[in-house]
């Protein structure tokens, strides 16, 4: 009796077991036929997933890089200090290159400004967003603010110094040895506020932006501030072949 | 009352049960299966780039690093210095540092090997604004238009035909004079000079590398009058 109710138990499990089975390699069989109907072939996937795991490390080398140079000049700065307290030549030297560094966008700075987002377009039926914010917006709102008197502008963090460059593709900006800047691009100026926020609702100004704005919803908005906080840049401004002349 | 066979009960529930199991198991595997592609389509889509760009973006980051690197490795043998002096190693580093930010900000006259481009069209503001900046993106370390230096922070505004450069009016032709990496000048160049060919107001797109070009134009000091360090 007790035998013969093992042989049905083992029947039962065993019955069990192969209809999960076959289930399941119907349910992978039909979700797997069903995605591929709907997005990239997988290899596509995972050549590009291994692309963006290379991005995703260099991102984190760079963010680290740069945290040691930060790291770097405060140790510097602090070594210098200790130094012009006790020479009055240094001492001078150090406020001259503290001038300089100001200018260059290696110290923080602070002051009253304007503030700029520039966003992507709003999705369309499909999903996608087709208007997207790109590098050149950026750049013509910083060129914008400099001919309104910045004196210092950082795009999401990211100090602008004499030596700025803007690239990219597809919604990200990268400025400098920086990392990509994905949208909103949030631009802060330090600077003459008032000369800023004109040149900013002047109709005339930064047209194509303005253009998209209206047509496509790419976001634009501006504002200005009694104080703003810009980082200091963190980056090289190494300049190897150049030499004074 | 009818008869029942006694096995009915157990069968009807066994068969139901192997429905329950069955159908749970494929929505597993179907959910599995959907959630490893989705995360496949987040990575992608948080990215937002196809593969050139991707490979772009690579390639642009690897330069970054590298140059963070030489950045970080010039910055810690100042600070050993520093420490190993006692600080008697300031003024020769500070006075380095100055020249150095000097140069980046325009305020001396600079040379170095590089570029002269020469441009004869009409070209406007917004032109003369893409070109700093591709050639920048270029790798163009030092820049001067029509003996003008040129830094991040320079103010073209429109003048009529030309151009005014930090207040000055000029106009075409226009001279682009370039320190920097001469091979990675040179390929920014070619793809500028290319696409103004192709432009119908442009009667004149050239370049030609130098050894050494010196650019004698700089830009005034402006002290700050809003901003505090």
């Amino acid at each position: 009796m007790i035998a013969s109710l093992r042989t049905v138990d083992r029947r039962r499990v065993a019955g069990f077991s192969l209809i999960a089975l076959a289930a399941l390699l119907v349910g992978f069989g039909s979700a797997a036929q069903l995605r591929s109907q709907l997005v990239t072939p997988y290899n596509r996937v995972e050549r590009n997933q291994a692309l963006v795991r290379s991005v995703q490390d260099l991102e984190r080398t760079n963010a680290v890089e740069r945290g040691r140079i930060g790291t770097l000049r405060g140790q510097i700065a602090g070594l210098e200090a200790d130094a012009a307290r006790r020479s009055d030549q240094t001492r001078q030297l150090e406020q001259e290159i503290a001038n300089l560094r100001a200018h260059a966008g290696i110290t923080p700075l602070r002051g009253p400004g304007a503030g700029v987002e520039i966003g992507n377009g709003p999705p369309s039926g499909d999903g996608q967003i087709s208007y997207l914010a790109s590098y050149q917006d950026v750049q013509d709102v910083v060129n914008l603010l400099f001919t309104g008197g910045a004196e210092g502008i950082a795009v999401n963090g990211r100090r602008i110094t004499p030596l700025s460059a803007y690239r990219g593709s597809a919604g990200t900006v990268e400025i400098d040895d920086g990392p990509p800047l994905t949208a909103p691009f949030r631009v802060a100026a330090v600077g003459d506020r008032g000369q800023m926020e004109q040149l900013l609702g002047d109709p005339s100004s930064l047209g194509d932006l303005r253009h998209r704005q209206r047509e496509f919803g790419v976001k634009f908005s501006y504002g200005g501030s009694p104080e703003l906080h810009l980082p200091a840049f963190d980056g090289s401004l190494d300049v190897p072949d150049a030499e004074p002349a | 009352m009818p008869d029942v066979p006694p096995h009915a009960t157990p069968r009807t529930h066994r068969g139901l049960t192997l429905v329950i199991v069955g159908t749970l198991s494929a929505a597993v595997a179907f959910l599995g299966v959907v959630q490893i592609r989705s995360q496949a389509e987040v990575a992608r889509s948080l990215a937002g780039q196809d593969n050139t760009s991707l490979a772009f973006l690579i390639d642009d980051l690897h330069r970054a690093n590298e140059e963070l690197g030489v950045q970080e490795s010039e910055l810690t043998a100042r600070r050993d210095r520093l420490r190993a002096s006692g600080g008697t190693a300031a003024d020769p580093a500070l006075q380095d540092e100055g020249q150095k930010l000097r140069m980046v900000e325009g305020l001396v006259p600079v040379h170095g090997p590089g570029l002269v481009m020469a441009i004869d069209a009409p070209l406007s503001r917004l032109d003369l604004e893409d070109a700093v900046n591709n050639l920048r993106a270029g790798g163009a370390e030092q820049m001067a238009i029509n003996d003008h230096r040129v830094i991040a922070g320079t103010v073209f505004r429109q003048s009529g035909n030309g151009v005014a450069i930090d207040g000055d009016a000029t106009h075409g032709p226009w001279s682009f004079t370039v320190i920097g990496n001469q091979d990675r000048l040179a390929a920014v160049a070619d793809l500028m000079t290319q696409s103004l060919r192709s432009d119908r107001r442009v009667r004149q797109a050239t370049y030609h590398m130098e050894q050494d070009v010196t650019i004698r134009a700089t830009v005034p000091e402006r002290p700050f009058v809003y901003g505090t360090s």
